[in-house]
């Protein structure tokens, strides 16, 4: 199933007056890491909601190739800035989704963990484990079954330097297999590191949207410059 | 006297003593069967209230906490009415027969297990909202995960019904009747065998209930540090 380019067409979003996604428009053709960068409460996570369906789009903005967002559900997954776990081990929340997506169980169960070097906390209860160990099993679970496009929000904010790196190295490979990466940050050095296409939101707006070198030269925004130097 | 009413009391219990036997045995029959009956109904109810929200399932969160608080008597009074032989459910006939009695305890516990049961579900599905809608799952698959993922609790609100219906009086005695050897249960047998005197089979009855309710406040507590 062809799933790019993406297209999102005038989305706007307000709830009580206040107006969360102003007019946003998205067109994105390549299986790059893009970056949803802007500061706290620009509407980062919002859109990437939009993006998984987790809320409804009435005006059927967006699109994957030829097809709508429920369409291609089955294939997308979501890693949420706080890790949401099953109160089970890790084996068992792989194996969980596994299940959920039908895929081949305890071998590729297996697989992941071994990927993503788990196996010494497999059959550790996630309540036991800490938020960097947590959140790699949130990307264990998002990757089993093999989704053609993984949302990120910001799953490296609460983490320290060692998992960023891990986390960002896994990233990383899973863009390099050809998995579609949209992930939200507003950590510069980490969207030096690894975006490639940069979105920048300010106040439910895009006032930038291209390549990352682009994004670093750029000095059309006081916001983005700020942000840039502050960063 | 009291040393002597323990003694007598304990010597019941320790031999075994068919009355006493015998009521326990119809008491745990009869709130058993309301309890299989009632969580039967209650925790998917519970949890499909919680997927389908809407302005229904507000009004029946209402009338199940109303219900929650509602005295034992009159519960048992409108059973009563209903199941008399002039009731409209008379033709079932039966008024002063367990099944009644299991009726007003499914009835009496129902509410309490519906309304825990959405509490507890609810929490959980606000933790596990985005990441059960992440997986495209139907609100069956919804649901099961949440009730297992709630299993300890629901344990819980389980033991809390048993130990509200194992200790109700009034509505058991209108609509039983508190018939010897027949629908003679522990809280009934107590408040019987006190006003006519014979007080060593009520403390016999009344240890029990002490220890029953002991039992589940442990199984409860032990729960609460599996979750």
């Amino acid at each position: 199933m062809k799933i790019l380019p993406i297209k999102i067409e005038n989305l706007s979003y307000t709830i009580k007056d206040s107006e969360i996604l102003k007019n946003i428009n998205i067109f994105s053709d390549e299986k790059k890491i893009t970056i949803i960068a802007g500061n706290n409460g620009s509407g980062k996570t919002t859109l990437l909601k939009f993006m998984h369906g987790l809320i409804e789009d009435p005006s059927n903005s967006i699109s994957w190739g030829s097809n709508s967002i429920r369409e291609i559900k089955e294939q997308q997954s979501m890693v949420f800035q706080t890790p949401i776990l099953l109160n089970r081990t890790t084996f068992e929340n792989i194996l969980y989704v596994a299940k959920k997506k039908k895929v081949n169980k305890k071998h590729s169960v297996n697989k992941i963990i071994e990927k993503l070097n788990l196996e010494s906390i497999s059959n550790t209860d996630a309540r036991y484990l800490s938020g960097g160990e947590k959140q790699k099993v949130a990307i264990a679970m998002s990757i089993i079954g093999n989704p053609t496009i993984i949302f990120l929000d910001e799953p490296t904010s609460q983490l320290d330097p060692v998992y960023k790196n891990e986390i960002e190295s896994i990233i990383s490979e899973l863009s390099k297999d050809g998995t579609k990466i949209f992930m939200t940050s507003h950590d510069i050095s980490q969207i030096k590191r690894i975006g490639e296409e940069i979105i920048f939101l300010d106040k439910g707006e895009i006032i930038f949207n291209g390549k990352l070198l682009e994004f670093l030269d750029q000095d059309i925004s006081n916001v983005i410059k700020n942000y840039i130097s502050y960063g | 006297m009291l040393s002597n009413i323990l003694e007598t009391a304990f010597h019941l219990i320790f031999t075994l003593n068919k009355d006493l036997i015998e009521i326990i045995s119809l008491s745990l029959k009869v709130t058993i069967s309301a309890l299989v009956i009632s969580v039967i109904i209650s925790i998917p109810f519970g949890a499909f209230l919680v997927l389908y929200r809407n302005k229904l399932q507000s009004m029946v969160i209402l009338i199940s906490n109303t219900l929650m608080g509602m005295p034992p008597v009159v519960l048992g009074l409108i059973i009563y009415t209903l199941v008399s032989k002039r009731g409209i459910f008379g033709f079932l006939d039966i008024l002063y027969t367990p099944s009644a009695m299991i009726v007003a305890q499914t009835l009496l516990i129902t509410p309490i297990v519906v309304s825990l049961t959405y509490e507890e579900i609810y929490k959980k599905y606000k933790d596990y909202y985005l990441f059960l809608n992440s997986l495209n799952l139907s609100n069956f698959s919804k649901l099961k995960t949440l009730i297992y993922e709630c299993r300890y609790a629901l344990i819980t609100v389980t033991l809390t019904g048993f130990g509200r219906a194992s200790a109700e009086v009034g509505a058991v005695m209108i609509v039983g009747g508190n018939i010897n050897h027949f629908t003679r249960v522990m809280t009934t047998a107590i408040a019987f065998e006190t006003s006519k005197g014979s007080i060593e089979l009520a403390v016999a009855l009344g240890l029990i209930l002490i220890l029953i309710s002991f039992m589940i406040t442990l199984i409860i507590k032990s729960l609460r540090k599996i979750k």
